[in-house]
């Protein structure tokens, strides 16, 4: 057998142990999960978006299965700020991986506000704005179709944070992504990580419907992969010419080993495991023994995979 | 404890028009379900259906795993196809199962609901000398099979069943909502003090205002759209009563039926 191979990275700001985190809105706040999945099997999780007050989220049907893959809307339902740092974030400090909590504000204040709260918290390893929901009214998507706003919101946060690393989430729903990440790393944010949901909706016929009551709602699955790998490949390779130093994490239909491999040649840092876990509880921990198997084959570090697409 | 396993399939058999009998080996998961408790199923193992579907568990006998399931759409027609020794992925016991404390339980069944109900039946008959089900089918043609496999599962002297039927060719012609109507009135002063109850929507929202009416505790099992089965995604919410959303899968699938909202459910 060969030597182990060195799967871990730095990402933003913060040390992995391994590059496969678990996704936003995918994986609840850990605990869901923690009868699925060995302790320290995957570098560490991103928690469901977390606004200031609690938030019930939209009216049922929120989810409907599409061809390889799926559509929500949510809402960002959540248990609020207060709630998540009395009830769900000392069981999270406790685990081994990092913990990067995921959060939404409709306003730049409200952004400003969470970042310094949970900037202020030893057991937050980063903070990751999400300035791409497709599914709220206010905020959300808004911030995060133009560079101005993206680098606003970054901004405030960045200044809230007290030195945590910030990472902005960005959405697919606009032509070209690459002038958001660079407004975010202007702003100083650490990495971006993307993609969110492509913005999309399902009809049924019979009764000319459509499926969620929301109406419309974001696509997420292995249907969007091919689109997440051209936005990171594009993302990274403009960050690479003006900020070197930021990273990308890539994310968005990631079922495999094989693909989060992708994702790294592409020129990913490190990745995140979102709607697999849906599919397969244990497959966030799946995913990093298997790009460890893939690594070691091919006689490359993860660090060294990065970014070594072939053009 | 849940946990997550390739379940490998026992047997896969039709007893009725579109219905059928999964028997699963899962000894870890089947251990510690109890009645009203459910299990994710991945009818395939690639990307189409992407999905697991929800199925309660309808019994658990020896370390094999019961699921009794119609054909609905994709992944249960799929899922017909699994043969013999074929693994499908399985986690489980998910969710909140009926609570199997009252004195004087009655358990009321629409349809497909008698797949949880029986393994509540079966709890319930170490306990009690008789145990009480009305059962609501559309009619016997359609759920001969399964009235016989209830039967022969149930075979128990304990069990009372009393059927009503849509076309009246069993039982009482009508809902089994006027069963539980009569059975609510004619009962005194043994009226039942907990109902728990699985079937369709209308139904369950039928005999939740029952009960309301009559002042019985009422237990329902209810369904809704399950992307992770854990918590985690919250995609199964049911309005509740005080506003906001309770999660199918973790507060449920049985709940209190003063906790929903059945007006915008
Ligand atoms: C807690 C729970 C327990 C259940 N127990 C049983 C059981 O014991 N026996 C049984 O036959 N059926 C049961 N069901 C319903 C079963 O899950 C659906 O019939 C099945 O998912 C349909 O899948 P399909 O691919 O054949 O249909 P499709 O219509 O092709 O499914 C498409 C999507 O809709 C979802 N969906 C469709 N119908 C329902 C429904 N009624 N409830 C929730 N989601 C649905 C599916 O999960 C899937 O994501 C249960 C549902 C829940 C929530
Ligand atoms: C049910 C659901 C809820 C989500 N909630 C959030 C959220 O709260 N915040 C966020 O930034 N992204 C959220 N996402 C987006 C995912 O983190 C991820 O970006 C997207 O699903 C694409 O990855 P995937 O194809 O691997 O799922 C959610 C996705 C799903 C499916
Ligand atoms: S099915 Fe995901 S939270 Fe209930």
């Amino acid at each position: 057998m060969s030597p182990a191979t060195d799967m871990a990275v730095t990402v933003g700001g913060v040390r992995l142990a391994n590059p496969v985190l678990a996704a936003s809105g995918t994986f609840g706040y850990g605990r869901e999960y923690s009868p699925y999945l060995e302790p320290g099997a995957i570098g560490g999780l991103v928690t469901k978006g977390v606004s200031l007050q609690p938030r019930a989220g939209n009216p049922p049907p929120r989810i409907v299965e599409t061809a390889c893959g799926m559509l929500n809307a949510i809402g960002l339902a959540n248990v609020g700020l207060d709630e998540f740092l009395a009830h769900k974030l000392p069981w999270l400090t406790e685990q081994p991986g990092a913990v990067v909590v995921n959060l939404y504000g409709e306003s730049v204040g409200e952004f400003a506000e969470l970042a310094q709260r949970l900037g202020a918290q030893p057991g937050v390893d980063a903070l990751e704005l999400n300035v791409s929901c497709p599914n709220v009214k206010e905020g959300g998507m808004a911030f995060g179709c133009h560079p101005g706003a993206v680098g606003e919101v970054t901004a405030a946060a960045v200044a809230g944070a007290q030195g945590k690393p910030v990472w902005v989430k960005l959405t697919p729903n606009v032509s070209d992504p690459a002038p958001m990440a660079l407004a975010a790393a202007q702003a100083g944010a650490q990495a971006v990580s993307l993609i969110n949901t492509l913005l999309a909706m399902a009809i049924d016929a019979g009764t000319r419907r459509p499926k969620l009551a929301n109406v419309v709602g974001g696509l997420s699955g292995p249907a969007i992969k091919p689109v997440g790998l051209r936005m990171v490949w594009q993302v990274a390779s403009a960050l690479k010419a003006e900020h070197p130093t930021v990273d990308v994490v890539g994310l968005g239909g990631i079922m495999s080993g094989i693909d989060a491999a992708e994702y790294l040649i592409a020129g990913a840092k490190a990745v995140q495991v979102g709607t697999a876990s849906f599919t397969d509880p244990a497959a966030a921990g799946r995913i990093a023994a298997e790009l460890a198997a893939y690594c070691t084959e091919q006689g490359v570090s993860a660090a060294e995979l990065s970014g070594s697409l072939r053009v | 404890m849940s946990l997550s396993l390739k379940a490998k399939v026992s047997s896969n058999e039709p007893v009725g028009p579109e219905i059928y009998l999964l028997s699963l080996e899962a000894p870890a998961i089947a251990d510690a379900a109890r009645p009203g408790q459910f299990v994710m199923l991945r009818v395939s193992p690639g990307p189409e259906p992407l999905l697991a579907r929800p199925f309660s568990i309808h019994g658990a006998d020896g370390g094999k795993l019961l699921i009794l399931y119609q054909v609905k759409g994709k992944g249960t027609k799929l899922l017909t196809q699994a043969c013999p020794g074929s693994e499908l992925l399985t986690w489980g016991p998910l969710g909140r199962g009926f609570d199997l404390t009252a004195e004087r339980p009655l358990l009321v069944a629409g349809g497909m609901g008698v797949a949880p109900i029986a393994f509540a039946i079966e709890y319930l008959c170490n306990k009690f000398d008789e145990v009480r089900l009305l059962c609501g089918v559309a009619g016997t043609v359609r759920h001969e099979a399964l009235i016989k496999l209830f039967a022969g599962r149930l075979g128990s002297a304990r069990v009372k069943i009393r059927y009503s039927s849509e076309d009246g060719s069993i039982g009482r012609k009508g809902l089994v909502t006027d069963l539980l109507k009569e059975h609510f009135s004619t009962s005194q002063p043994l009226k039942p003090d907990t109902v728990l109850a699985c079937g369709p929507l209308p139904m369950l929202k039928a005999v939740a205002l029952l009960c309301a009416e009559f002042e019985v505790a009422c237990q329902t099992s209810l369904e809704a759209p399950m992307a992770c089965g854990v918590g985690a995604c919250l995609g199964c919410a049911i309005p509740a009563a005080g506003g906001g959303y309770l999660r199918a899968c973790q507060e449920g699938p049985v709940m209190e039926a003063s906790l929903v909202d059945w007006e915008k459910i």
